[in-house]
């Protein structure tokens, strides 16, 4: 085992192949290795790509990977799918002289190399510190208990699909992130002594409080946004209108073959301008879509989908109908034509983007076999019955910095407080909470 | 393009540019082929009697790189030519015959007196132009031989001595930097005979290690050695040997320059430092025969620029700017200057002028600059050495009378 054997780069059956190591040393050596350096102080989670990338390139591969693991369970995840352009990247001093270290990918093969070689950082902890649940399995939730379990917590995460992951598994399609690859990161968190119990819904106005009968000292509430905004317009019900979140999630599941078979052939309006519509039409187009029109009520700049996401899409051929908002869905049983209705746009809105208004008289109506909402999501309905838990709008209300509910053994976070975020969002939410926790239970103050 | 030639031993080169004794000059076909891409001459790979077999280790060579920079070094145990001598020789009459007006240098090497003078008259019926006496290959896997007999100044002599009675063409004696001064064995080599001294051959070196087997490479089945080191890293050191010799009076003799050189650049520093021709081995090995256009373009380009009409013009002129260390005037003292404009924040400066200078620099963290106390400056440069931005960071000389701060000693 040489540390610093050249390997080809793991998953390139299903997403983009990474960095080589001789790739990623050239990409390190252009590396400016700041003092203070601004990339490091640029993640919400905490990532320090001033001292991983320093190491690499004085061929310490080990510290790099303990380095990157040691601050993030999901270091693979977030280096493959970290909008890093607007984070670490954006703060690079690099930049200023020409462009960015390619940070996320050098921080992906780092960790990749770690599994090449054999090598793990985080060694497991002997749980004799009492029990802690966690609810849901994304991000927020594995992180969360990682950080417990290596406290000394024996933790047991709650999940109420069939298999762990969250939005991980369920909402990013395996071309973008590798399935693969996040099995081994929620792997490595099992092996941890961390119990993952899928099928398991956590439910009813009680059912909270009888994880803390059950002895749990503490529970950490995860469980992300799962029901679909719809746009409710008229023709919702017709075959062949659904949600993404169905389209993307039913795709991870027993019927996806049933599904890639509706699509294949066929003209498929994807509705939304975020990442989630990007990677609902690129997935219908990897079936065999025939056209893909992405529906988007404002304009190109507008749309909230990182750039290359959408130049992506625009080079694999979906068409970008901007302006434009679908008012009705036609059909007798299934979906034939969408009814839709120019916009322009007026005054910025609450999001400091310009809000559409309709163009009167402009409806056109277009044939479609398909229609995918890509809309925002918001939390299940059922969570609404925990009693004692405060919300805030949609969202759970939790303490700024403890992450703290309003029942005091409840820690929440991920997207059920922030709204729809980032992978990277949900990682420090997780390590911020677990800390909360390990302070409070410990008398630590908090 | 300027006219490039120029009289090395009385014999005419059309350009300084050479091929070393060595894999890239290992028989006719691809010298031809370094001919048709611009160089002027070869020192073909060195011969021997087949009295003694040589056979190559395998593998034969590894590379030394430094971070993303591969091959910034070259550590080789290739032998000397492998081939029978006769093919050796038809392979040097065959290139004399097409290429007449290029230089064939023969690289001889023998194991005796006798196979010396053999040699030499073989390699002059030949046709070689000149001969080149290889007292210096680091690795021979033959005792008392190369660099052995570079380090034993009577053999280097008394064989000098032999080739010269033996033949009429030019001898040129080729050097081992594995010595103190080069001086003592060039002048071993003039008293013998030589017309001229060629340096460096390859530094004995050791360059990386198997972690996992812990065996040296190249790993020749279970076995490393130190042997013969060469590229970019050994140009500094081969530009000391030209300027050692080339300023020693007593030698005068022409010098071909060898050690590092890839570019223009490297071969106008040779020059400037009293060699008259140049050679070229691992800057071949890392990019083939076609880098001598760009020698030869840049070259001309210079002299044009600087006003040289050849070649020899330039030879040792940067001679009489090379001092003892001892002979600066110390009274004279600066700083460095920053351009903050164009600073791009990112503080490397500011690490390395703690860690390793005087301390003269704090940082504004919030502005994320680098602030001088002018009087701390060693104007050691290293923070210019560094710095990404071209040119951001210069030299300014201080005021006679100005004084450094020195650091004052702690107290308790």
């Amino acid at each position: 085992m040489s540390q610093l054997a050249e390997r080809a780069p793991l998953f390139t059956d299903e997403m983009e192949g990474g960095l080589t190591l001789t790739l990623a040393t050239e990409e390190a050596t252009r590396c400016l290795l700041c003092f203070d350096a601004p990339c490091s102080q640029a993640c919400p989670a905490g990532t320090d790509p001033g001292a991983f990338i320093r190491k690499l390139r004085f061929r310490n591969v080990t510290g790099a990977i303990r380095t990157i693991k040691t601050n993030n369970p999901f270091g693979w995840t977030c280096g493959a799918v970290c909008p890093t352009a607007q984070l670490c990247e954006l703060a690079c001093s690099r930049t200023q002289i020409d462009r960015p270290i390619q940070i996320g990918k050098i921080q992906r093969f780092i960790v990749e190399h770690g599994w090449n070689m054999g090598f793990s950082p985080i060694k497991k902890q002997a749980a004799a510190k009492g029990k802690i649940a966690v609810v849901g399995s994304g991000p927020a939730g594995l992180t969360c208990a990682r950080e417990l379990a290596l406290s000394g917590y024996e933790v047991t995460v709650f999940e109420k699909k069939g298999l762990p992951g969250g939005n991980l598994r369920y909402g990013i399609p395996p071309f973008r992130l590798s399935e693969k690859g996040v099995e081994r990161e929620i792997n490595e968190i099992a092996a941890l002594g961390v119990t993952i119990k899928t099928n398991t819904p956590i439910e009813g106005k009680d059912g909270l409080e009888k994880l803390k009968d059950q002895g749990f000292k503490a529970v950490f509430l995860s469980p992300g946004l799962w029901r679909p905004i719809r746009l409710g317009i008229e023709g919702s019900n017709l075959d062949g209108v659904m949600s993404a979140t169905d389209f993307l999630g039913t795709l991870r599941g027993p019927d996806s073959d049933a599904l890639a078979a509706k699509v294949k052939g066929k003209t498929v309006a994807v509705i939304g301008g975020g990442s989630v519509a990007m990677d609902t039409a690129q997935w219908a187009k990897k079936l065999g879509a025939k056209d893909i029109y992405v529906l988007y009520r404002r304009s190109y700049t507008e749309m909230p989908a990182e750039e290359k996401e959408k130049i992506q899409a625009l080079n694999d051929g979906i068409h970008f109908l901007i302006l434009t908002q679908p008012v009705k869905y036609n059909g007798n049983g299934t979906l034939k034509s969408i009814v839709c209705r120019r916009t322009r746009l007026g005054g910025p809105d609450d999001s400091g983007r310009r809000r559409p208004e309709e163009v009167p008289g402009s409806d056109f109506e277009m044939s479609f076999d398909m229609a995918i909402e890509a809309l925002a999501t918001q939390p299940e309905a059922e969570l609404k019955d925990f009693e004692g838990i405060t919300w805030n709008g949609a969202l759970v209300s939790a303490e700024g910095e403890s992450l703290r509910t309003s029942l005091p053994y409840v820690y929440a976070g991920g997207d059920i407080v922030r709204g729809p975020a980032l992978v990277v969002e949900a990682v420090a939410d997780g390590k911020r909470a677990a800390e909360a926790i390990v302070n409070h239970l410990e008398g630590k103050g908090e | 393009m300027k006219d490039l030639s120029i009289d090395f031993c009385g014999v005419k080169f059309m350009n300084p540019f050479m091929l070393s004794s060595s894999p890239v000059s290992n028989c006719a076909e691809m010298i031809a082929r370094a001919f048709d891409a611009g160089w002027g001459g070869v020192a073909y790979k060195t011969l021997a009697t087949q009295v003694t077999k040589i056979i190559h280790p395998s593998p034969r060579l590894n590379k030394y790189n430094n971070q993303a920079c591969r091959m910034i070094g070259l550590q080789n145990v290739e032998q000397i030519s492998d081939r029978p001598l006769e093919h050796n020789l038809k392979d040097i009459k065959w290139l004399k015959k097409h290429y007449p007006k290029h230089i064939v240098v023969a690289s001889i090497m023998g194991f005796s007196n006798k196979e010396w003078e053999i040699l030499g008259k073989a390699a002059e019926d030949a046709g070689a132009d000149m001969l080149e006496l290889n007292f210096s290959c680091p690795h021979m896997a033959i005792e008392g031989s190369g660099s052995k007999v570079g380090q034993a100044f009577d053999l280097l002599e008394m064989f000098t001595e032999t080739v010269k009675n033996a033949v009429s063409i030019p001898v040129m004696a080729k050097m081992t930097p594995n010595i103190t001064d080069m001086n003592e064995p060039a002048m071993f080599a003039k008293k013998g005979g030589a017309d001229a001294i060629s340096a460096i051959n390859t530094i004995s070196a050791i360059t990386e290690i198997g972690l996992d087997d812990l065996v040296p490479k190249p790993n020749v089945f279970g076995k490393g050695a130190a042997s013969g080191y060469s590229g970019p890293c050994v140009k500094p050191v081969a530009l000391r040997f030209m300027a050692d010799m080339a300023q020693n009076a007593d030698l005068g003799l022409p010098i071909s320059g060898i050690g590092g050189i890839e570019t223009w650049i490297d071969v106008l520093e040779f020059l400037l430092l009293g060699a008259s021709t140049i050679q070229v081995t691992t800057g071949i090995i890392h990019y083939g025969y076609r880098i001598v256009e760009d020698m030869a373009e840049g070259l001309s380009d210079y002299m044009e620029e600087k006003g040289f009409d050849t070649v020899a013009d330039i030879v040792g002129k940067a001679l009489p700017h090379v001092h003892h260390t001892d002979e600066f005037d110390l009274s004279r003292q600066g700083v460095v200057e920053y351009d903050l404009d164009r600073c791009i924040g990112c503080g490397q400066c500011y690490i390395i002028c703690q860690d390793a200078g005087g301390q003269a620099l704090s940082w504004d963290a919030e502005n994320r600059r680098p602030v001088m106390d002018e009087d701390r400056c060693l104007s050691c440069m290293a923070c210019s050495f560094i710095c990404p931005v071209e040119d951001m960071i210069h030299y300014k000389e201080m005021p006679k009378g100005w004084v450094r701060h020195d650091p004052e000693p702690l107290e308790d």
